[in-house]
């Protein structure tokens, strides 16, 4: 790095004014983190490299002069809005990185309800665009468990999905437009259009680029007219996961769009759904949308499901309530960190996508060779909770008490090896290793065999837009 | 040292919908919808008993520990945890009744237990329960079993001479004092005592082991003392409205905010106290 910290300090306090550029090393040492290394962080050990500066953007001009500097200076840019990220996207891999907070960029802009489209700037919490929305009998239909706690620029940046996005997409398929700052500071908008065909679809360079190639200011997604009172919800008890990933295949090619189709095995499940399904594998469905279509799904889902042995139906209210008490607030990730404290016992999550023929074999190789391999273990299990017309996902979700090692030791005793196992078994199969949380900096060592030849693609985009490696440097791609 | 540790598996209140606080015929709000716990004060001793094993298996005077529960089967899945947690009894005393406000029936059927089959000499339990919020149990337990009863107790740790090392709240600080056994011990707010979480391996080895069913019916005929009068006869039930309401203050600037936050808010009531 070319300037110290001091200089880049002093240079940041000039271009953003004081309040601003915040310095405090509490904050710089919790801004060298996310998520993924939560359980040093709780014993108040940092082992990432410090940022020089937190700085707080509140214009896409600003984001630009701030990236014109770092170019010129060489000085490693992390973007971030929600803070919620879990993969360590927002680690500062470099030292003297300026993390470049867009949550002050928090306007709803626009809602536009004839061509229905929202815009907002990157900092927009989704829970609040949420909100306004209802009150208007509309929804972004993009509901991730973090949605009290994520913003548009990272939701959009990590290629986020939702709870009802068999129905709705994933944010990729939400998105219409978009503004994004590159590091060489140009300002790029991508227009909303309900489709075009000159040429690729671009917005797909900035979608899920995790802080990468550019900084997003601004985002405009689709709404969608939101008829709760049309949902009809469904669940069931099953003996095994393969009854049901069959039933989650028979309902998509079949031509069903429901917009939950969640499938948890009988580990994961007892978190959530142990007063009344101990011990057995839960399927969750739900249709939504114009009544008589809502009825339509509703009713050929529950035929579907009739035909397969074994399934039992649930009352809906069981997993109506325990749907509204799903997301994370604050309040959650308060609680879980004082657990964690106590009893050393910490839960993490691997999320990966394969077609239908697979995707049983990598959830049971996975879980076999996990619960016989490494130690401590508590819990292995996992749903899918997101399908498609070819596949679906698997959640891996874990837990391991950390035994007769210091807290930065942790993800290499436990974390990383369970992820090896997930990654490596689903990359094997044909699968992809990352469904929804993106790749932050800690499946970069598997990028290459993720995108096989194509892995040229993805290089060259990292090599044009953003050549001297400012960007985020070692997310997605390994660090130079 | 012969350890019985009582807790009650309770629905978790926080994850009932604000609208279904509706009170039923017979007084009962139903809330089978939502997740069981272990009634957390209850969840609380359960860890302080292992940490007190812990420490005493280092001192070579490891204790018996059993855990009791008095409820149906829905408990069931609780005990086999605790027997992986090497809990060497795991006992539910089935009664189907509506014990939420009959403490005394609560201390009769845990005394009977321990006269008849369990013999311990110290019994830890959680000062009260979500469900009910009587917190009298321990304290008509140890007047039927004439022990002492210290209540608010915060840590427990192995004393010479087989003795207890107890911590517990008073009303102007802690007092911290060495207890011969039988005593019973009311938990209340304890730092770290979330119960910790057995692995895979120790549920294989030992989550499987069976848990002991006794009817309260039978255990109350053939070895209890009746139990006491119940102090209270339950007349209505309402829900309490936690609503709560918020303002955003406005400004420009921190400071600015923070005088208004002082100046319109916190001075008067600052005042006030
Ligand atoms: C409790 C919990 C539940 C979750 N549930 C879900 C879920 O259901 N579905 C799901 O998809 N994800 C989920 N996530 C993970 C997920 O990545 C995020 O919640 C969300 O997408 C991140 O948004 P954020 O605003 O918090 O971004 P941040 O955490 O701030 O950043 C995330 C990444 O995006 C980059 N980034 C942030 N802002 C910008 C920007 N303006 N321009 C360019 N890059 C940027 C960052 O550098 C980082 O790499 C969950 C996370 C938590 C903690």
């Amino acid at each position: 790095m070319s300037l110290d910290k001091e200089t880049i300090v002093e240079k940041m306090t000039a271009l953003l004014g004081k309040d601003n550029v915040v310095t405090d090393e509490q904050v710089l040492k919790e801004s060298s983190v996310d998520r993924f290394r939560r359980f040093e962080e709780l014993h108040g050990v940092f082992t990432q490299p410090i940022p020089a500066a937190v700085v707080y953007v509140h214009s896409t001009e600003e984001v630009k002069a701030v990236l014109n500097f770092a170019r010129e200076n060489n000085i490693n840019i992390v973007p971030r809005t929600g803070h919620s990220a879990t993969e360590g996207g927002l680690e500062t891999a470099v030292e003297n990185s300026i993390v470049v907070d867009g949550s002050g960029m928090n306007k709803i802009i626009s809602i536009d309800p004839y061509n229905m489209l929202a815009t907002c700037q990157c900092g927009a919490s989704l829970q609040e665009l949420e909100d306004k929305l209802r009150e208007d009998g509309y929804t972004t239909g993009h509901s991730p468990q973090s949605k009290p706690l994520a913003q548009m620029g990272g939701l959009v940046a990590t290629r986020s999905i939702g709870q009802f996005s068999t129905l709705y997409g994933g944010i990729e398929d939400m998105v219409v437009g978009l503004e994004a700052v590159f590091p060489n500071g140009k300002v790029t908008r991508i227009k909303n259009v309900p489709r075009r065909a000159a040429g690729p679809d671009i917005r797909h360079v900035i979608i899920g680029n995790e802080g990468a190639l550019c900084y997003i200011t601004e985002v405009t997604v689709k709404i969608f007219k939101f008829t709760p009172e049309n949902n009809v919800l469904l669940g069931y008890t099953l003996d095994n996961m393969k009854t049901g990933f069959e039933i989650l295949r028979e309902i998509m090619v079949n031509g069903y769009r429901p917009s939950v189709a969640r499938l948890y095995d009988p580990a994961d499940g007892s978190l959530h759904f142990s007063h009344f399904a101990a011990g057995k594998c839960v399927l969750i469905l739900m249709a939504e949308g114009p009544k008589p279509l809502a009825d339509a799904t509703g009713k050929a889902m529950e035929e579907i499901v009739s035909k397969y042995g074994g399934c039992k139906k649930v009352e809906p209210k069981y997993i109506q309530v325990w749907f509204d008490n799903l997301n994370w607030d604050v309040g959650k990730v308060a609680e879980e960190r004082e657990e964690i404290m106590a009893t050393k016992n910490i839960g993490n999550t691997t999320e990966v996508a394969g077609t239908w023929d697979i995707i049983n074999d990598i959830y049971e190789v996975c879980v076999e060779r996990i619960s016989s391999e490494i130690p401590d273990i508590t819990l292995i299990g996992g749903h899918s909770s997101h399908s498609y017309l070819n596949g679906t996902n698997m959640y891996f979700v874990y837990y391991y008490n950390v035994v007769n090692c210091r807290p930065e030791e942790e993800i290499a005793k436990y974390h990383l090896p369970i992820k090896k196992i997930i990654v490596e078994e689903t990359i094997r199969a044909g699968g992809s290793m990352c469904h929804h949380h993106g790749v932050g900096k800690h499946r970069t060592h598997w990028i290459e065999d993720e995108y096989g030849s194509s892995y040229y693609i993805l290089e060259t985009l990292k090599e044009a837009f953003d050549p001297q490696g400012i960007m985020n440097r070692g997310t997605i791609l390994p660090g130079r | 040292m012969n350890i019985l540790v009582c807790f009650k598996v309770v629905p978790d209140l926080d994850l009932m919908p604000g609208g279904d606080w509706n009170v039923d015929s017979r007084l009962r709000v139903e809330t089978g919808y939502v997740k069981n716990i272990i009634n957390p004060y209850d969840e609380s001793a359960l860890e302080i008993a292992l940490q007190f094993a812990d420490k005493a298996d280092d001192d070579q005077c490891s204790p018996g520990l059993t855990a009791l529960t008095i409820g149906d089967s829905k408990a069931n899945l609780h005990l086999k945890t605790l027997r992986a947690l090497s809990f060497d009894r795991a006992v539910r005393i089935d009664s189907k009744e509506d014990l939420r406000f009959r403490p005394e029936t609560c201390a009769a059927l845990i005394s009977a237990y321990i006269n008849k089959i369990g013999k311990n000499n110290v019994v830890i339990m959680g000062r009260q329960s979500g469900v009910g919020d009587n917190a009298q149990t321990p304290l008509i337990c140890a007047e039927m079993m004439g022990w002492p009863c210290i209540t608010q107790v915060s840590s427990i740790e192995p004393a010479a001479g087989a003795c207890l090392r107890v911590t517990n709240l008073v009303d102007d600080g802690t007092c911290r004092q060495t207890i011969e056994p039988p005593c019973i011990l009311a938990i209340g707010n304890a730092p770290n005592s979330y119960l910790r979480v057995p692995t895979l391996k120790d549920i294989k080895a030992h989550g499987q082991k069976p848990v002991e069913v006794i009817d309260a019916a039978v255990l109350m005929a053939t070895g209890g003392q009746p139990a006491l009068p119940g102090g209270c006869e339950l007349l209505g039930i309402e829900a309490i409205d936690r609503r709560r309401s918020g303002i955003i203050i406005e400004g420009e600037t921190a400071a600015e905010k923070t005088q208004a936050l002082y100046y319109s808010y916190l001075k008067g009531w600052l005042a006030g106290i």
